[in-house]
């Protein structure tokens, strides 16, 4: 179910925490489902169990899961803020892409108020 | 806790390690990278206490640990050059490491050796060079010490055989918080398998430093900036990104185009580039490798330079 990257340039701990994300926002884990433990998780991608300590803490810490003391983590009640504030994150280094390579403004709003109308009307992109 | 405290270690006239100062936290595993020569055997060999140092100190948990038994049976070590008991059996090694690890456990070293199928009554020397790996991890495992040194860790055993290692340790890690310190040439595999990594270069130390927060610090950039007044392309050297609070590691020019691997988080070099208005600014991390090259080219280890290019 988790897929990590043990090539990529993106740190692993980053990478368990935006996995998990993802695979709430997409309706994968609801809330109250269990993750596998860190050892669990550690054996099966081949990774550092102190590296996915870390990354479980972490989500401990922004609210994402929760844990019960003697029988593992679970997904905590989805906070739309939470979600809100990782697609927001996205798309702020996605305009910084765009920023980097010179991109109008005025293009970025234009594709904007697009994908807004199309939205509204149900269309696909 | 393992400290090495302004260690030196010579052999003759010869400096292998020239004042190191290192610290390793109970329960990690720590990676030893380094050039060829770095000194990264010679400092598994003091911490397993078949070195003396010249003068510093070199602790386990507190203690010296030359001459100490108490401390040597924290630790176990897994040399690169195999097992040397050739005309013993499995069993006979067993044997043989368990007068010396009062921790040894009967039970666990049967449940490793039965995952992995080694014959019991066979001469280790009719094993090939991948079984003899596993028979000494499985034995150094079982001894259940606080710390194990692997020098060059996965070296002959296949792919299938580094995942159940990497599985056993996982195991021991989380069951007694093992401390296991890995010297390694393969970048690929210290990523995977350390959270913590130290690169070694002539003797000493040129980082110390948590794997992931690493990766976040040294960046690629690629950048434009816009033209003089007069049409001529904008001309910095290293000196003017440098001058900002950035330690620039490798710097490089083609045309309007700049390469740069500097060392900051993606908040400072975003904020020493914005002054000259990139037109262009894109960055992304480095990995290990690219990290462990661009380190050693500043301290002269130039690949460039030794392949006569």
């Amino acid at each position: 179910m988790f897929s990590i990257d043990l090539t990529s340039r993106t740190p692993i701990y980053e990478q368990i925490y935006e996995n998990i994300i993802g695979l709430i926002v997409k309706g994968r884990l609801a809330e109250n489902d269990q993750l596998p433990s860190v050892r669990a998780f550690a054996k099966d991608a081949g990774v550092n169990p102190n590296t996915v300590a870390k990354a479980y803490q972490e989500l401990e810490r922004t609210g994402i899961i929760y844990s019960v003391p003697g029988r593992g983590s679970f997904i905590a009640k989805p906070d739309s803020t939470v979600f809100q504030g990782a697609v927001l994150a996205d798309f702020d280094s996605a305009a910084l892409a765009c920023a980097d390579r010179g991109i109008d403004k005025q293009v970025l709003t234009e594709h904007l108020d697009n994908i807004y109308t199309k939205h509204g009307k149900g269309e696909q992109l | 806790m393992i400290e090495l405290k302004n260690t030196v270690k010579k052999f003759d006239s010869y400096t292998a390690l020239n004042g190191v100062d290192l610290k390793i936290e109970k329960g990690t595993a720590f990676g030893l990278l380094g050039s060829n020569g770095a000194g990264k055997s010679t400092i598994l060999r003091l911490l397993s206490g078949i070195y003396k140092q010249e003068s510093g100190e070199v602790l386990i948990d507190g203690q010296p640990v030359y001459d100490n038994i108490a401390a040597k049976q924290k630790v176990f070590f897994i040399n690169d050059e195999t097992v040397q008991f050739g005309s013993f059996t499995l069993k006979g090694l067993k044997n043989y490491y368990k007068t010396y690890y009062p921790n040894f456990s009967e039970e666990l070293f049967e449940s490793l050796r039965k995952r992995i199928n080694l014959p019991l009554n066979k001469k280790i020397n009719t094993f090939s060079k991948g079984m003899k790996r596993q028979a000494i991890v499985i034995i150094a495992l079982a001894c259940r010490t606080d710390y194990l040194l692997l020098d060059e860790a996965f070296d002959g055993l296949d792919p299938t055989m580094r995942i159940i290692v990497k599985k056993m340790l996982v195991d021991a890690m989380l069951d007694r918080q093992l401390t296991t310190i890995i010297s390694s040439h393969n970048l690929k595999e210290i990523n995977e398998v350390c959270d913590t990594a130290a690169l070694l270069h002539n003797g000493k130390i040129v980082f110390s430093r948590e794997i992931d927060s690493l990766k976040g610090e040294v960046h690629k950039i690629q950048a434009v900036f816009p033209q003089n007044a007069d049409g001529s392309p904008a001309d910095f050297t290293q000196e003017d990104f440098a001058s900002t609070g950035l330690k620039i590691l490798h710097f490089e020019r083609s045309q309007s185009i700049y390469y740069i691997i500097a060392k900051g988080d993606e908040d400072t070099v975003r904020a020493a580039f914005a002054p000259k208005e990139p037109l262009l600014l894109e960055m992304i991390p480095l990995t290990l490798e690219e990290i462990f090259i661009y380190e050693l080219e500043v301290l002269g280890y130039d690949s460039n330079d030794i392949s006569g290019n």
